[in-house]
């Protein structure tokens, strides 16, 4: 039997309750949006700046998620794309600054404009081929590539600084403010996430979820598959791209280990953790990890065995991430405990729309 | 979440410290449940404590190096705070943090032990390229920074912040120092041509390009016939290996550090490379003597940062000796690393002590141009980079010691290098390399 | 320089002996994928978990037991460390790995990838962060005008060995032919009445035990170290991708490519060596993603 070979029976069911799912991620949403509004209001610089970490990587797991919840791929070479993102912005501020002038905002923003369209290009290129393939061939290829980007991007000590990376990522100093910068990248995040929404329920997001289900089926419908899966890479790239080129003045600096299979790794936890079957998944994923790894880290040095169990616990028990363990529960409860508990649905209903 | 942490009272610290002989440091403290220190003595009127930030890697090809450094910083600020703390009144705090050896590691942890936290010093890093991700932030958030281990040029050169303090000799003293020690080989055997190998990032290229460029200067006849690099963390060496050989060169220059040394001298001896090919001036310190005390070839030259017998007459290097060994065993001689940290921790106590104050701008100013008393001796702090003047590099011969249970340096044939004779030559040179920072 | 004969012999020594290593290691992962599709993410770990407790065994007999670093010792603490790694394997299997089968290959490869995070921190809480290797006082052996460590030949005929013993194994036993049919149908091997949970866990914990037994041999030549695991992984998967998933054959052929490739790449480009390989990936996923001698139908 293909590796590739799901009939839509298969598995634990999380993909399914895509279908005719009345859509929890709309008031998700918007209780984090408000949320999100009020973070600067906590004590110090550091939960507006945890906040902003939050944003930034919330944005490249959803833009994994385009690939892995709603195309059904695995990417694990998903973070060349937030790194060529990261870097084309940080090049773009050496450019400007040589290191010893400061940024002016008006720079500033070329640099920011720069990043989104590099990691276009690189997720264009390797869409090229990975397109081709699916399940674990493209799972492979995914984390060749994005292997072999980061390779390219240490080695090229003239270009790219090599492990050196790239410092003094100063913005202007208007935004050198936590708290502005954290309202910039909330704006800026909000944006990329409503044009995402926007794609996703569309019909060429529709059909994205169709290609999931059944490639086959598609592609008798005439549709070119992988000409689809192809564009949903490259926005997928592209999105990432965005979230990289905010990273850059964020930490002040980029290092080639932004483009590796780990730094893939931590949109594919924030996806799982929050649910990859919904659209606010890997934006819930993304709190939940970013604290939980700066309260552990805290007091233990332990943290990936930590993260190792945690994801461990929810691959096995709770696929569905919270968001999936909680849409379970309120359909318990609305259906007074019958048929949808356990995660298999019944009747659908369309109107209510997915996630 | 509140920002307080569980803290160990002193007597459970004390059960903590006497086990890390037999145990992994840091599990010792994990089960302990915190990696922050109390003050000795509670008083009733408590003072403001000192917070130290340390950031060094637990995991990745450092992390033999950096262990030493934990300790040391660990045990300098128990021992300060037994007498109350700094100015016997501010006890020292340290929140560790990992970097994972990842520069953008590093700066999430150093915004997070100075925003969180509240620091007002970190100490470290291991790797070149993390300390230069920190030097960004702790410039712009105005937080002292002792660096005591990573020790590119570049950190006190190009990367300049008034703010990093180094105390350990730069890359370019290192590589300087070892020419010296070469140039006087070539002469005595009359060797014309060699091959240098290297880890292929910041550190690696930096010391070879330094040892490279220092003997064209001193001995211009001497040719380099090929330049090998090699990605960190390396597992098999045999192609350089042979590679090396196939040049037949005279002698051969390895800009190696961390398990990678370990690696390529092991199988470099398996395969016979050291009877054909003269290897001298590769790092090794303490941690090489001690972790390869079975299998380190006798007789091989090399090159260490601040071993702890070149200074025995030292009282600073004595009394770290014995701090180090009554808490961490018998055989548990500082290395390198642990007596550069320790002397960062008491390099700070008397900048302090001098100013009379803790604030950070006030200790700066102590520190700037300061002379130290260090287990190495006197030293003093340049001017333009904030370079400590302590030697620059310690090249010796391997050879086994009645008093120790490891090889050391034939103390007879050991050359110390003073730093002026081999670092930037003057402060003009070296603030045409710095970047100033806006 | 490559055409002296001494400095390729000796190059090719060392892309054998790489060869070596990933084949030993990528077996294991073939068979566990052929038989039971589950790519095991944590394999390399496994075997570096493997590495460190036979470095303990070898120091606890060696110095403990005061017998001193020689080979005996090493082999004695290779076969107790590939015993302890067997049933490491079987547990493993029984308590997670079975419950993967009937779910979706995203949640089978994130959950050996969490694997790889705990069992390298555990590696870490037991053994700490000092890199672990053996030192068996060996002299340099001259060939061709140049030196060779005469170690290489023994890993090389291990690896060999190793390789017909799995052949003869596969091709001539009973057992071997019915884990060589379950490659190719499942289905059909339970409806023979062979319980196949038994063969799953057999398979398993045969590959990890390999692995283990690679990582012992290897320990005087490598030092065991936290993040080898990750660096040998990814060329792994390059193996098994080259030469084909459930082949035997394709593994081995695909390691010496592999092996080989790498270490000329060093002499010649040696920025570019792994590069190349990655290329090579890519060029097979691409033209022919079955690998050398997989089969089409199982892709």
């Amino acid at each position: 039997m293909a590796s590739d070979g799901r009939d839509g029976h298969r598995g634990s069911g999380w993909l399914r309750r895509l279908i005719g799912r009345r859509d929890i991620s709309g008031p998700v949403f918007l209780a984090l949006g408000i949320g999100a509004l009020f973070v600067p209001l906590l004590p110090g610089e550091f939960w507006t700046d945890v906040g902003t970490e939050i944003l930034i990587l919330g944005l490249f797991a959803m833009s994994f998620n385009m690939i892995y919840g709603f195309m059904g791929q695995i990417s694990f070479g998903h973070a060349a794309f937030f790194g060529l993102g990261a870097y084309g912005t940080a090049i773009m501020f050496r450019e400007f600054t040589g290191g010893t002038v400061e940024i002016t905002t008006a720079q500033f923003f070329l640099a920011l404009l720069a990043g989104p369209p590099v990691a276009a290009a690189g997720a264009l290129a390797v869409g090229y081929f990975c397109v081709r393939l699916t399940g674990i061939y493209f799972a492979i290829l995914t984390l060749a590539f994005g292997e072999l980007a980061f390779y390219v991007v240490f080695s090229w000590y003239g270009f790219t600084g090599g492990d050196d990376g790239i410092q003094r990522l100063l913005p202007p100093p208007f935004f050198r403010e936590s708290i502005v910068y954290y309202y910039f990248t909330l704006t800026i995040v909000t944006a990329a996430a409503c044009l995402m929404g926007r794609i996703v329920r569309s019909p060429f997001g529709y059909v994205l979820r169709s290609m999931r289900e059944n490639k086959l089926r598609t592609q008798f419908l005439g549709i070119n598959v992988r000409r689809y899966m192809l564009v949903n890479f490259t926005i997928a790239g592209a999105f990432a791209g965005v979230a990289g080129a905010l990273w850059g003045p964020f930490t002040r600096s980029v290092s080639p280990l932004l483009l590796g299979w780990q730094e893939s790794g931590i949109a594919i936890f924030m996806t799982l953790i929050g649910g990859a079957g919904y659209f606010a998944g890997p934006a819930v994923g993304s709190i939940v990890y970013t604290f939980l790894q700066a309260y552990v880290t805290g007091f233990t040095v332990y943290w990936p065995l930590t993260i190792g169990v945690i994801i461990l616990l929810i691959v096995m028990f709770a696929p569905g991430g919270l968001l999936g363990a909680i849409d379970d529960r309120l359909l318990a409860r609305l259906r007074g405990g019958g048929g949808g508990a356990n995660g298999e649905t019944g009747s659908s209903t369309r109107g209510g729309g997915e996630s | 979440m509140s920002g307080k942490r569980p803290h160990i009272s002193d007597s459970k610290w004390d059960s903590v410290l006497k086990s890390m002989d037999r145990r992994n440091f840091i599990l010792s403290t994990v089960a302990a449940g915190a990696l922050t220190m109390t003050p000795r003595f509670i008083r009733a009127d408590a003072h403001t404590p000192y917070k130290l930030g340390l950031l060094l890697p637990v995991t990745g090809t450092g992390a033999n190096y950096a262990d030493g450094g934990i300790k040391a910083v660990m045990n300098a600020a128990a021992d300060i705070n037994a007498n109350g703390g700094l100015l016997g009144k501010h006890p020292i705090e340290v929140s560790y943090r990992d970097t994972h050896t990842k520069p953008d590691v590093a700066a999430r942890e150093v915004r997070d032990v100075i925003s969180r936290e509240g620091v007002q010093t970190v100490v470290g890093t291991y790797s070149s390229a993390c300390a230069m991700a920190i030097q960004e932030i702790i410039h712009e958030r105005k937080i002292l920074h002792l660096a005591a281990t990573s020790n590119s040029s570049k950190i006190v050169n190009e990367n300049y912040t008034p703010y990093t303090y180094q105390f350990c000799p730069n890359s370019k003293m290192q590589s300087g120092s070892v020419v010296v020690a070469v140039v006087e080989m070539i002469k005595k055997n009359g060797w014309k041509t060699y091959v240098t190998i290297g880890q292929d990032y910041e550190w690696g290229r930096d010391t070879q390009k330094g040892f490279v460029n220092a003997l064209a200067a001193k001995s211009p006849d001497t040719e380099l016939k090929n330049d090998l690099w090699f990605k960190l963390g390396e597992t098999e060496f045999s192609s350089y290996i042979t590679a090396i050989m196939a040049a037949k060169p005279d002698f051969a220059y390895g800009a190696i550090a961390g398990k990678d040394n370990r690696t390529f001298i092991l199988q470099a001896q398996a395969m016979g490379l050291f009877k054909r090919v003269a290897y001298p001036g590769g790092l090794i310190s303490v941690t090489e003597m001690q972790q390869q005390k079975k299998s380190l070839p006798r007789g091989m030259i090399g090159l260490a940062r601040c071993p702890f017998f070149a200074h025995l007459d030292q009282p600073l290097m004595q009394k770290y000796i014995k701090m180090h060994r009554a808490k961490h065993g018998e055989d548990a001689y500082p290395t390198d690393w642990a007596c550069m940290h320790y002397d960062a921790i008491y390099g700070l106590e008397q900048a302090v002590n001098r100013v009379g104050s803790i604030e950070t701008e006030a200790v700066k100013g102590a520190l700037k141009g300061a002379t130290l008393e260090t287990c190495r001796g006197q030293a003093t702090f340049r001017e333009c980079n904030n370079q400590l003047n302590i030697p620059a590099g310690y090249v010796g011969k391997v050879v086994d010691s009645p008093d120790y249970p490891f090889p050391i340096y034939d103390l007879e044939t050991m050359i110390i290098v003073k730093a002026e004779d081999v670092w930037t030559p003057t402060c003009d040179d070296v603030r045409k390399l710095q970047k100033v920072r806006a | 320089m490559l055409l002296d004969p001494g400095i390729l012999f000796a190059t090719l020594l060392g892309g054998l002996s790489r060869a070596m290593i990933l084949f030993l290691l990528a077996s294991g992962l073939s068979l566990t994928f052929g038989v039971m599709n589950i790519l095991n993410f944590a394999h390399a770990t496994l075997w570096l978990l493997g590495g460190y407790i036979t470095f303990s065994i070898f120091t606890f007999i060696a110095d403990g037991m005061g017998l001193g670093d020689t080979a005996l010792v090493l082999v004695a603490a290779i076969i107790l460390g590939t015993a302890i790694m067997a049933v490491v394997g079987y547990g493993i299997e029984r308590v997670l790995i079975r419950r993967m089968y009937d779910r979706e290959l995203p949640e089978q490869l994130l959950l050996t990838f969490a694997l790889i995070l705990i069992i390298g921190d555990l590696i870490r809480m037991v053994w700490g962060v000092e890199d672990r290797s053996v030192y068996l006082a060996i002299e340099p052996l001259e060939i061709l005008d140049t030196f060779v460590n005469p170690y290489y030949f023994v890993i090389i005929a291990t690896g060999c060995a190793v390789a017909a013993g799995l052949w003869w194994f596969l091709q001539k036993t009973r057992y071997g032919k019915i884990v060589r049919a379950a490659v190719h149908s499942r289905e059909m091997v339970g409806a023979l009445g062979i319980r196949i949970p038994l063969i799953y866990s057999g398979v398993f914990a045969l590959g990890i035990a390999i692995a283990a037994f690679s990582a012992g041999v290897f320990l005087p030549l490598m030092p065991m170290a936290l993040g080898v695991d990750i660096d040998l992984i990814v060329q792994c998967f390059a193996v098994v991708v080259i030469g084909g998933f459930g082949s035997i054959l394709g593994t081995f052929v695909a390691s010496v490519l592999v092996g080989v490739v790498y270490a000329i790449s060093i002499l010649v480009w040696p920025d570019g060596a792994l590069a190349v390989i990655f290329l090579i990936v890519i060029a097979v996923l691409i033209l022919r993603p079955w690998g050398l001698f997989g089969t089409e139908l199982r892709f």
